[in-house]
């Protein structure tokens, strides 16, 4: 598979090449044609062999340039040439070598190899493939226990979240990215886990739903089960992460609600004992109806005061009760996936048709300014006659 | 062939092209790919010559007469038959010597200035 991709993708590049030399004039490729055809058979054999695709793509890098450059230098040596040889007669017959047709004959020619070039590219290019899942979250705050309430940098928050280590981390370790990415991309040696975190989030894009409690987790990558896969898991990463943490904070606040509770029960029964004392002290009968007594006064305070400590009490265990059911209600209620990733059907990168379209906008763009070039020299410079001189 | 009624001093300074060019074919004879790769050996990678640029200055080099092609193969078992050798004239080694001197001399300005040090 990997051999026959090979063979395709530098007989491909092969023939774009072959096919751009027609870019140089027809006595230069009858001469040198061949030869630099097999010249670049050999370099984009070592680019593979040095780094596949990748080299090739900058072999692609060096080569065009160069074409571009030594066409336009061979097209302008051979003008001069046409000129010295009395081919001034034939042009006036057919003149091919006015400045205007030199601007169009160029034009056409950097149109057509930048486009080419820009297709192949978009071709060669590696494809990725994008998957996406849903989760819908709901702040901590909104719970039974507490009053609902705004914050704005909840999203942005929870976004950070969801791209630091707390959640991503454990990705990584359940698809286990750190052998699996290294036997991909580094010849088989496991990466770090600082490393593939890198790649990850460089990979990972959130956004938020419109109008909606959504986040948009999607994942870009090349296999495109492997996009999915890792979607869903950061999706089911952050629930878990959520879920730990609402628990962990459910329990802290118990905890704290219960020595409360407790402290309070310890003050009522202190009370009870003392209010006992006072009512035997100021000798009042158990079921006596409150009276105006000055003398029984401290007596109806402190009576009063444990009957408050008493609902607040009371009402402590509420709370807790309330706080307990929160614990209780259904696990995902903070986080829910409302949307798994599937595997993507078609490659989202490269965007092939806008590539072509960017690649003839530049072609169009490149093909004026070398056409006008070419147009102006040609006009400006006559024939060199006599004159030695060696290539640039 | 008519031999070029050049002076080879009046070619210099050549350009790095047509030097790096000549250099590898000082070498012996050799195809557009080995000088290529010569090339790109003598100066550790930072010249990697195009098809375009090193034919564009073969042409020029054969045209000027200071290479040839050769119809010599080293060994045609071991090599395609269909690529081109090319090897230096009389006139291309002494253009390659008289520039090397210059670049001689130029280094011996610079190490004279103390621009550079001597070699190791």
């Amino acid at each position: 598979m990997t051999k026959n991709f090979n063979n395709r993708a530098l007989a491909v590049s092969q023939k774009i090449y072959g096919w751009l030399l027609r870019a140089y004039p027809p006595a230069h490729r009858a001469a040198y044609g061949p030869a630099m055809a097999q010249l670049f058979r050999d370099q984009g054999r070592d680019a593979w062999n040095e780094s596949k695709g990748w080299s090739l793509f900058k072999l692609w890098l060096r080569v065009l340039p160069d074409l571009v450059s030594t066409s336009i230098r061979e097209r302008l040596a051979a003008l001069n040439e046409r000129k010295t040889m009395n081919d001034k007669l034939a042009s006036l017959t057919h003149d091919r070598t006015t400045p205007t047709a030199i601007f169009i004959r160029v034009f056409l020619a950097v149109f057509l190899i930048t486009l080419i070039v820009a297709t192949a590219i978009t071709f060669i290019l590696p494809e990725s493939y994008a998957s996406t899942a849903r989760v819908k979250v709901e702040s901590d705050a909104a719970s039974v226990a507490a009053q609902p309430s705004y914050d704005p940098y909840f999203i942005q928050t929870e976004f950070e979240i969801i791209q630091s280590q707390l959640v991503l981390n454990s990705v990584i370790d359940k698809l286990k990215l750190n052998v699996a990415w290294g036997k991909k991309y580094f010849a088989g040696e496991p990466l770090t886990t600082g490393r593939t975190l890198e790649i990850l989030k460089q990979r990972l894009q959130l956004a938020p739903v419109r109008n909606t409690k959504l986040i948009a987790i999607t994942v870009y990558s090349d296999d495109k089960n492997e996009a999915a896969q890792i979607a869903n898991a950061i999706a089911e990463s952050y629930r878990d992460y959520r879920v730990s943490s609402r628990a962990k904070l459910l329990a802290n606040g118990i905890d704290v609600l219960q020595q409360q509770y407790q402290a309070q029960a310890a003050q009522i029964q202190t009370a009870q004992s003392d209010l006992e004392s006072l009512r035997q002290q100021l000798k009042i009968a158990g079921d006596a109806a409150a009276s105006q007594s000055p003398q029984e006064q401290p007596y109806w305070d402190k009576k009063r005061n444990l009957s408050q400590l008493i609902m607040l009490h009371e009402l402590l265990n509420s709370k807790i009760e309330a706080v307990k059911m929160d614990a209780q209600l259904p696990k995902n209620a903070a986080v829910q996936i409302v949307d798994r990733a599937e595997p993507g059907r078609a490659p989202v990168k490269p965007n092939k048709t806008l590539n072509i379209f960017l690649g003839a906008v530049a072609g169009g763009f490149l093909g004026l300014v070398a056409g006008a070039i070419c147009a102006l020299a040609a006009a400006k410079f006559g024939p060199r006659e006599g004159k030695q001189s060696l290539p640039a | 062939m008519a031999k070029p009624k050049t002076d080879p001093e009046s070619l210099l300074p050549l350009t790095p092209a047509v030097f790096h060019v000549l250099l590898a074919l000082a070498g012996g004879e050799r195809h557009g790919y080995a000088i290529m790769q010569e090339v790109a050996e003598h100066t550790d990678g930072q010249i990697k010559m195009g098809p375009g640029t090193l034919y564009g200055t073969v042409k020029r080099l054969l045209e000027a007469q200071l290479i040839e092609e050769s119809d010599e193969r080293p060994d045609p078992h071991l090599d395609d038959d269909r690529r081109r050798y090319y090897r230096l004239t009389g006139v291309g080694e002494k253009v390659v010597r008289a520039e090397a001197r210059r670049y001689a001399e130029i280094v011996a300005l610079a190490r004279g200035k103390k621009l550079i040090g001597k070699p190791a």
